[in-house]
């Protein structure tokens, strides 16, 4: 018995790379426009697919991927809206990868415009490319003014960051305008919006931003 | 825990390398992964243990080598050691690497 050395040089992320890649072909070869919905736990996420859903569906044909640990309940909230949506369980995994979409892709390739909610968290989902044009990274002042300090790898890759229920700030003490300074410190590339789903603030800026997407297909 | 969908893609890679060269047992597995990526080494190295028991890879040694990010002004060309998207200079900060999570090498018992 001895010892040896073997050389691997083996990339562990590549089977989520290759996947993530073909998901992005067959997004590109339909025209579709995915857009990667990231966020913390009960940021506004599902609230504002159906929002946006509620305001686009007549000029656009849109649909939802919907992963949570268990789907179920976010898939029925979108499903109402009358657009194509499917759960995606992720049991033990705290965020969706390439692999998982790759799974229910196929479904979606005559939508202008779909939406896949990631699993709400700010961290695990950050390094699984799933193949999308864009990614939307929505928190809320409630979480803290600092949230967006204490995660920046999620904020640096995001092309859209949200910072939603800005009308609570003063009642949880939040500076919003500290958060967005953070933002831009971070990722002076990425589209800020401040928003309130609930009462409408910034929701137009969202689906401006939206409208631009679609009309660049991802490009 | 995203650690364990790592540990699993890891273990896959190692025991496919440890049957291609008829290994008795594995004994140390050696990684580079960029300071970027979001994993907490511990975590990686509990769930590896966790679901390599029972194979030739149980109880092998997780060495890691990080690997640092260029963090650069576009502008001034001035180097950061943290994260951050603009410069003193107004310059927009690129960062390239600390991405990365490779299996560099696989140290085996053979007959």
């Amino acid at each position: 018995m001895h010892r040896i050395e073997v050389d691997a040089e083996y990339d562990v992320l590549s089977l989520n790379k290759r996947l993530a890649k073909e998901n992005r072909e067959f997004l590109s070869k339909h025209g579709v426009v995915a857009i990667n919905v990231m966020g913390a736990i009960g940021s506004g996420k599902t609230l504002l697919i159906e929002k946006t859903i509620d305001a686009l569906k007549n000029e656009v044909k849109i649909g939802a991927i919907l992963g949570d640990v268990i789907a179920k309940e976010d898939y029925e909230r979108v499903a109402k809206h009358g657009v194509k949506a499917e759960p995606l369980n992720t049991g033990k995994e705290c965020h969706l990868d390439a692999h998982l979409v790759h799974h229910v892709i196929e479904k979606f390739g005559d939508v202008d415009l779909l939406f896949i909610e990631n699993v709400g968290n700010l961290i695990c989902p950050v390094d699984f490319d799933l193949g999308e044009n864009y990614r939307v990274v929505m928190v809320s002042v409630t979480e803290g003014d600092d949230v967006i300090a204490k995660h920046p790898e999620i904020f640096r890759l995001a092309d859209v960051i949200i910072i939603n229920k800005v009308s609570l700030a003063d009642a949880v003490e939040a500076d919003v305008d500290k958060m967005v300074e953070d933002a831009r410190k971070l990722n002076p590339k990425a589209k800020i919006i401040r928003m309130d789903l609930k009462k409408g603030i910034g929701f137009e800026e969202w689906l401006e931003w939206l409208r631009c997407a679609l009309r660049s297909r991802g490009e | 825990m995203h650690e364990l969908s790592y540990a699993q893609a890891l273990l896959d890679e190692v025991l496919k390398l440890a049957e291609e060269n008829e290994a008795k047992r594995v004994t140390k597995i050696r990684l580079r992964i960029g300071e970027l990526l979001l994993i907490n080494p511990e975590q990686l190295k509990f769930c590896f243990k966790a679901i390599s028991s029972g194979t030739i890879a149980e109880n092998a040694e997780i060495e890691i080598e990080f690997i640092k990010p260029e963090i650069v002004c576009t502008e001034c060309g001035r180097r950061f050691d943290e994260v951050r998207g603009l410069c003193d200079c107004g310059g927009i900060v690129a960062v390239s690497g600390g991405k990365e999570f490779l299996l560099m090498s696989v140290e085996m018992e053979v007959e």
